[in-house]
């Protein structure tokens, strides 16, 4: 339980400071935030308690399902900045990079925890890949 | 589509018509003889061709072709001029040096009618008539009215843009002011106050046919425009204001600000006071508004969570007393 408890605020301190992170590029650069943000804050709460009732495997298969939808984008990303002009854009590149490989050791580490234990692990990680490709894909839009 | 689109050129040039046929005799009365009709007809061919060829200017040349020809018969003369102007790119000193032959975009051109027209408003109001006398002002002829598709919607457009301009100048200079240290920060109240004083205050020259602007603003095809103008302006002086929110703040701010500015707007145009000094007072007030709903949502989240407090630690305490607190 204390291991658990240590990883879950390892991963909140890095999310927490990828949040801080974009939240201040968003600020510099003048962009407009998504108006589903509400939204988004309580289907992310419900998403993490519900997962969480359904014992450490759930929490770490919810885990390994986000942060695979999540370096997708981030990757798709990379590829689109890359496409554009990688010279004007090399430190926003720099941070989107670190932060995937951010994701990608939280993903390997909630594989660790015995993710694939849960019961519905193909049915609960499909569902939630599916949830998050929806969410970025109507917020890129509002 | 094909036959709208059609539809919509024999129109234009129809109306364009009447315009070329008024056009010839204000600008060039002196076009009598041979020679000084070719240089009329080169001169007129021109002016139409300095911008970059939208639909409408084409008919207008082949309008502009036919009047001349007509006139004067120097209608061979016409096409080697009209091939010269169909390339944008080809500059046209010999055919006559009185004007400046730079390259300028269509936008460049309509701007520059557009700005000069505005001289024009206060006697011909938002209307076509004051662009064609703008173009007038500048040596070109009337009926390159017919490049604004939207009529005098592009007047009140240009000059809404100018004024964003003009307020977006002042604020960021304010700012490196107030960088450098040269200048004390203002509170936000205020900076809001200020700023939206001195955009409106540009309306001031203008205030009599404003009502007129404002009611143009509102026709269907130039409301996307005028709502893309209104966020742009509402979003720089937040952002000169010092806000940097990410959430939802960053929505409620901006409508809060849309609605004082609109309201204080028109309230400005019905105002007889000297200086518009009731306008400044409705603003200010307005702004008061804001401030103290800001500070009650403020108080109410944070006397709501006072509340909750309260009640977990009454919990907390109507547990230990019965007993089913076993931790002990």
């Amino acid at each position: 339980m204390n291991k658990i408890n240590y990883t879950g605020t390892y991963y909140f301190q890095t999310e927490k400071k990828h949040l801080e992170k974009f939240n201040e590029i968003l600020a510099e650069n003048r962009v407009r935030p998504t108006a589903l943000l509400p939204f988004w804050n309580i289907a992310g709460f419900v998403l993490g308690a519900s997962s969480a009732l359904l014992g450490k495997e759930g929490a770490m298969a919810c885990t390994v399902a986000v942060e695979e939808s999540i370096t997708e984008h981030y990757n798709n990303q990379i590829r689109t900045l890359m496409e554009k002009e990688p010279e004007r854009y090399t430190e926003l590149l720099q941070v989107i990079k670190e932060f995937r490989d951010d994701e990608m050791e939280h993903h390997d580490t909630g594989l660790a925890h015995d993710a694939e234990n849960v019961p519905g692990y193909w049915l609960l990680k499909n569902a939630i890949q599916l949830g998050c490709k929806a969410a970025i894909y109507v917020s890129q839009r509002i | 589509m094909a036959a709208l689109l059609r539809g919509l050129r024999a129109g234009r040039a129809l109306r364009g018509l009447s315009s070329v046929v008024a056009a010839p005799t204000a600008t060039n009365p002196q076009c009598g003889s041979l020679r000084r009709g070719f240089h009329c007809a080169g001169l007129r061919l021109q002016d139409e061709s300095k911008s970059d060829k939208p639909p409408s200017s084409t008919t207008y040349h082949e309008h502009y072709q036919a009047r001349s020809a007509e006139q004067d018969t120097a209608a061979s003369a016409s096409d080697p001029a009209a091939d010269q102007s169909t390339d944008p790119n080809t500059s046209y000193q010999d055919q006559s040096g009185e004007q400046d032959e730079e390259y300028e975009t269509e936008e460049q051109l309509q701007a520059r009618i557009l700005t000069a027209a505005l001289e024009f408003v206060p006697l011909h109001g938002w209307s076509m008539e004051a662009i064609a006398a703008g173009a007038e002002s500048l040596g070109l002829s009337s009926a390159s009215t017919g490049m604004f598709e939207k009529g005098s919607g592009d007047l009140v457009l240009h000059f809404i843009a100018q004024c964003n301009a003009q307020l977006t100048e002042i604020l960021a200079e304010q700012h490196t002011q107030v960088q450098l240290g040269q200048a004390e920060p203002k509170k936000t109240a205020d900076f809001i106050r200020d700023a939206v004083e001195t955009r409106l205050r540009m309306y001031i020259p203008y205030i009599e046919t404003w009502p007129q602007a404002m009611s143009l603003l509102l026709l269907p095809h130039n409301i996307p425009d005028s709502l893309k103008h209104l966020s742009t302006l509402m979003d720089d002086i937040w952002y000169y204001a010092g806000d940097r929110s990410t959430d939802m703040n960053w929505y409620t701010k901006r409508a809060a600000l849309t609605g004082i500015y609109n309201t204080t707007e028109l309230v400005m145009i019905q105002d007889s006071s000297p200086d518009f000094q009731d306008t400044w007072a409705f603003l200010d007030n307005r702004i008061q508004d804001v401030v103290n709903m800001a500070t009650t949502a403020k108080q109410v989240q944070s006397t709501g969570e006072a509340v909750v407090q309260g009640l977990m630690g009454a919990a907390v305490t109507l547990k230990n007393l019965t007993g089913l607190n076993q931790r002990r």
